[in-house]
């Protein structure tokens, strides 16, 4: 027997079967959770996006006009939410370079390195970090989802030749770092 | 833009070789190291069930509601209530007509308030007292000026029709 397509599930769902959305989570939990790993960098971000995504699904469920996939719903959200979350941890990196969270927050040896990714161990992850947002989340995508233009056109709702000149400036960025930093023994100036 | 495409070939094959080169630079071992053990796939759904059950439940939209809109809202609203009931002056009781008021002074004061202002000015008619200050119906001023002795005043206020219409009834009396 096959198992339900995503749009029996949300009907499911929206009959009141709430293990129909718990079947949905598993289903996609893998990969919300590493597309927000990828964008936001840390494990501890990325499980309270994944959440956070699921919960808004779950509310909004009744939105879901089913003109795109559930995945890519989903999966939008959970992009969004990861790029929010990154522009709050620029805010706050920045307040800490400016040094005005010193005086609000406890005092630490260095202040700066509680928001860095104490996680971002490869040298792939450091240079994803460096990328702006557009990019960081095309690249998520494209480079380890293997997501079409297309699909990611609808879930970032942008044309497809603006995805392909922001995948590439990524491609070559991402290729730069690792090369300077794999191979030479040290991080690139830029990022 | 022709030297931009050239420099920056959108292509296929372009971006495959560079997804290509950056694979062999990362390998592929840091990432699967950082995977999280199976037992947290299994919490996941069951924290993320929680949450919705609490985002689902009455307490935890009462609450939200509550803090952002009834509590507010009721302050406000009894705020008003309470002011309105204090406040606000009890017009039935507070508030005698002007005319009551005058015709309750003792007529010296009457005399004080509408017929001295026309004695120290002639040209000033009771049409333009009354006007000015009470806007009483002129007949009842006239039967006041004359019950109290006053028919000059009276005839003052006359309008020069009635003051015709009387002429002309006093001459036809005479003859």
């Amino acid at each position: 027997m096959e198992p339900p397509s995503d749009i029996e599930l949300v009907q499911e769902v929206r009959n009141g079967r709430r293990q129909a959305f718990t079947a949905l989570m598993r289903r996609y939990q893998e990969r919300v959770y590493w597309v927000a790993r990828r964008i936001v960098g840390s494990h501890d971000d990325a499980d309270d996006i994944v959440q956070e995504t699921f919960v808004k699904a779950y509310l909004a469920l009744g939105e879901f006009r089913g003109d795109s996939s559930f995945f890519t719903w989903i999966y939008r959200i959970a992009v969004n939410l990861s790029l929010n979350a990154l522009r709050k941890r620029q805010v706050l990196n920045y307040l800490h370079e400016s040094e005005l969270l010193s005086r609000i927050l406890p005092s630490s040896d260095d202040p700066g390195k509680d928001l860095e990714n104490s996680e971002i161990e490869s040298a792939l992850q450091r240079a994803v970090a460096t990328l702006p947002e557009k990019q960081k989340a095309v690249f998520v995508m494209r480079y380890y989802d293997e997501m079409t233009y297309e699909e990611i056109g609808r879930v970032l709702k942008t044309s497809v030749g603006g995805l392909k000149a922001n995948y590439f400036h990524a491609l070559r960025k991402v290729r730069e770092y690792m090369r300077h930093e794999i191979q030479d023994g040290e991080k690139p100036p830029y990022g | 833009m022709k030297y931009r495409m050239e420099r920056n070939p959108l292509t296929g094959e372009a971006e495959r070789e560079l997804a290509s080169e950056i694979r062999q630079l990362a390998g592929s071992a840091a990432e699967e190291s950082s995977r999280p053990p199976d037992a947290y796939w299994q919490n996941l759904v069951v924290k993320i069930n929680g949450k919705i059950d609490d985002a689902t439940s009455g307490k935890a939209l009462s609450i939200s509601w509550a803090a952002r809109v009834a509590i507010p809202g009721v302050v406000a609203i009894v705020s008003f209530l309470v002011g309105l009931h204090y406040y606000v002056p009890d017009t039935a009781r507070y508030a005698p007509s002007v005319a009551d008021v005058v015709f309750a002074l003792p007529p010296a004061a009457i005399d004080s308030l509408l017929i001295d202002p026309s004695r120290a000015d002639p040209s000033l008619s009771v049409v333009d007292v009354a006007t000015d200050v009470f806007v009483f119906p002129r007949q009842q001023i006239a039967d006041y000026f004359i019950d109290n002795g006053n028919p000059g005043a009276a005839v003052d206020g006359m309008s020069d029709r009635e003051a015709n219409t009387i002429l002309a009834v006093l001459a036809s009396a005479h003859k």
